[in-house]
């Protein structure tokens, strides 16, 4: 990495927000701002001008939504701020409200996910570089709710853990070691799935990532 | 039947008094202390007695006079006609309705009846309201159902209709008593009293309503019209007069004390109504409790147990690494995890208490003597239960103590307070009081802290009671009833 990333972070728990600096600092990014609520973001984010933010969704005043509404807001005013949406719970409506338009530097991941430091970090810097990190849960959400059912069954086993890690954001590459195949086997199921569901083929991850939750969703 | 006496000294009295001298011409010791005795009897036996008698003569004059005479006097002309159009009414709807069950005209006539019965009623409770003074509440507004289906249903089951309808009916008798028992006194005393002027020159006797079935042609005159038997026909119509009112309040009364029963709201109704608001802020509150768990249990044991998996992870993987360097800080990790969990145990055991404190299972009394002595004004704990409410009951009870005793600690200023808890016939009586600056007042508890505005709705949802006396410098004395079993 050539210059350190710089992370902005919107966090009301103390003891998280805490934690997640600690996490950081310690591999190589550098915080712009540790704040709790979104206005502070906001400010922190005009000012510092962060590659990325990892924003809580739940926070104060009232603890609903508050950090996706800033979310969407902060893409409008920075498009290139890649944003790392952060909660206790995943709802199907926030990811398909937040993906409404474009994936591109876009994360929405389970809290849980920072005890496995290497994922939530890869996922850091995919969202910061203009990628998608989407958590498990969503895209497991996305094909339970999904009515394509005839087509999904159509694929192979392998073939539907490629779709799910696909749908969660990740490169070929990331597909290949974390199934331990060959980046050609990958190639070869992406293909296949593009067939099967008669999807158009696309280059870039995150239109890869759309084009596949568009049609689970629709 | 009723003497007018006049008042003053009757003679037996005034012997007794006579003889009795001015104490200062004789016997001044003898006499002053029969004279206080003598007086004394004198009030009670006359003087009391006549001033009763003259109260009932001064009644028996005025009432003809007065306008609640003549207010009732309207009230029962007016009853008649009422009662026979309701009659009708009622006899109509409910006929034609009953003829035609087989069909759905016939529900729907007798729901008009039910509805019609209800609005017939109210014109009976503001007529009475406005001629009688009869304070009737009004019953609760008619609430339909959606649809021409929930109106005849909502209808049908309409208490209030039903009973205005019941009591339509039973002001028929009631109407017809007042005319004959009333009315026919006003009647009688009219035409006894001008009897001498327009029947009395002739051979005409007194030929109408009660007069004439109680005495018949010429009974004061041995069956000959004339002076003797016109002058007694007056005075019958002078009694009459002075009669004639309180035969009119009989009729009257009874008829308040029907319609209290029929046209006031209805209990049943009234209960119900109270118990759905219970209901209402019991299902409010514990969404509310809920929420409460929910956010507790989210800001605090969820992020602790998420940060400390963080710790647990970045010192996974450093020890992976296995690089000396990084030792100090996995130990570091370790460290900040290891207290993270003991935080994150805490939060747990504070919050589960927050649910349902396990010192209840035992009882009250331990849950009573923990709460009071965790208190950080000095509390004395006096409690004496003959039965053991239900653990609702104890629960709310617990509740109120922890929450009144941490506004104790919060806002009173107080140095000690006591907690006293007493059952008597079936209710739990629990007394906090402290001495503290007091100028507590719900509304401004209740901003200062939403527990306690959840505490009287779980109070009232088991029909208790949440009293606050608490006047400037105090002392502040809140006081809970609650029923054993809920």
């Amino acid at each position: 990495m050539g210059d350190p990333l710089r992370v902005a972070i919107a966090e009301d728990s103390a003891v998280l927000r805490d934690g997640l600096v600690q996490l950081l600092v310690d591999r190589g990014f550098v915080i712009t701002g540790a704040v709790a609520d979104p206005e502070s973001l906001r400010r922190s984010i005009e000012r510092e001008r962060p590659d990325v933010a990892v924003v809580d969704i739940r926070m104060p005043p009232t603890f609903t939504d508050e950090g996706l509404r800033a979310a969407i807001e902060l893409r409008r005013l920075h498009p290139g701020l890649g944003i790392l949406l952060f909660s206790q719970y995943i709802e199907t409506r926030y990811a398909a409200e937040l993906l409404a338009d474009d994936a591109a530097g876009i994360g929405y991941l389970l809290k849980d996910r920072v005890a496995d430091v290497s994922d939530f970090v890869e996922a850091l810097v995919r969202v910061a570089s203009g990628g998608t990190a989407l958590d498990p849960e969503v895209v497991t959400q996305l094909l339970g709710a999904s009515r394509r059912t005839d087509s999904i069954s159509m694929l192979s086993g392998r073939e539907k853990e490629v779709l799910s890690l696909m749908a969660e954001g990740r490169s070929n590459a990331a597909i290949a070691t974390a199934l331990v195949i060959s980046d050609g086997a990958v190639e070869k199921h992406v293909a296949n799935i593009f067939s099967k569901l008669d999807l158009p083929v696309s280059q870039s991850d995150h239109r890869r990532v759309l084009a596949v939750l568009r049609y689970l969703d629709s | 039947m009723i003497r007018v006496d006049e008042p003053g000294p009757e003679p037996g009295a005034q012997e007794t008094i006579g003889p009795a001298p001015a104490p200062e011409h004789q016997g001044p010791a003898e006499s002053s202390q029969l004279r206080p005795l003598l007086t004394q009897m004198f009030d009670v036996v006359v003087r009391q007695r006549s001033e009763r008698t003259k109260e009932i003569a001064r009644r028996i004059w005025h009432e003809p006079w007065a306008k609640r005479t003549w207010s009732e006097f309207f009230f029962t002309v007016l009853g008649a006609p009422m009662a026979g159009l309701g009659l009708a009414f009622v006899a109509f709807t409910m006929g034609a309705g009953a003829l035609l069950t087989i069909t759905f005209v016939g529900l729907f006539l007798i729901a008009l009846g039910v509805h019609g019965a209800r609005v017939i009623g109210g014109i009976h409770r503001n007529l009475a309201r406005s001629l009688l003074d009869e304070e009737i509440e009004d019953p609760e507004p008619f609430v339909p159902r959606h649809g021409m289906f929930g109106w005849l249903q909502s209808t049908l089951r309409d208490r209030t209709g039903w009973r205005s309808l019941a009591y339509i009916l039973v002001k028929v008798p009631l109407a017809a008593l007042g005319i004959t028992l009333g009315f026919a006194a006003w009647w009688d005393a009219f035409f006894c009293v001008t009897f001498p002027i327009w029947g009395g020159s002739g051979n005409h006797v007194a030929v109408f309503g009660l007069p004439e079935l109680l005495f018949g042609p010429g009974f004061f005159s041995g069956g000959q019209a004339g002076f003797w038997h016109g002058l007694g026909v007056f005075f019958t119509g002078i009694l009459f007069f002075f009669a004639a009112p309180w035969a009119v309040r009989v009729v009257v009364h009874l008829d308040r004390l029907v319609m209290r029963v029929l046209l006031a709201p209805d209990v049943l109704t009234a209960r119900v109504r109270s118990l759905e608001q219970a209901r209402t802020q019991t299902v409010d509150s514990s969404a509310a409790t809920l929420r409460r768990i929910e956010r507790d249990l989210h800001d605090g044991t969820q992020a602790q147990l998420v940060a400390l998996a963080m710790r647990l992870g970045m010192a996974k993987e450093k020890l992976a690494g296995g690089d000396e360097r990084d030792l100090q800080q996995v130990r570091q990790l370790v460290d900040d995890a290891h207290r993270g969990a003991k935080e994150a145990i805490i939060e747990l055991r504070d919050l589960a208490r927050g649910i349902h404190p396990p010192a209840l299972d035992v009882g009250l009394e331990g849950a009573l003597s923990t709460l009071t002595a965790r208190s950080t004004v000095p509390t004395a704990l006096s409690l004496s239960l003959t039965n053991r409410p239900t653990p609702a009951i104890e629960a709310i009870a617990y509740f109120c103590v922890a929450e009144l005793l941490a506004n104790v600690a919060q806002h009173s200023q107080a140095s000690r307070a006591t907690v006293t808890c007493t059952d008597n016939a079936g209710w739990l009586r629990v007394v906090v009081r402290d001495d503290g600056r007091g100028g507590a007042e719900l509304s401004r508890l209740g901003s200062s802290s939403s527990g306690l505005t959840g505490l009287t709705d779980r109070v009232h949802a088991v029909d208790g009671r949440l009293d606050i006396m608490s006047p400037p410098r105090g002392p502040t004395v809140v006081t809970v009833d609650l029923p054993l079993h809920a």
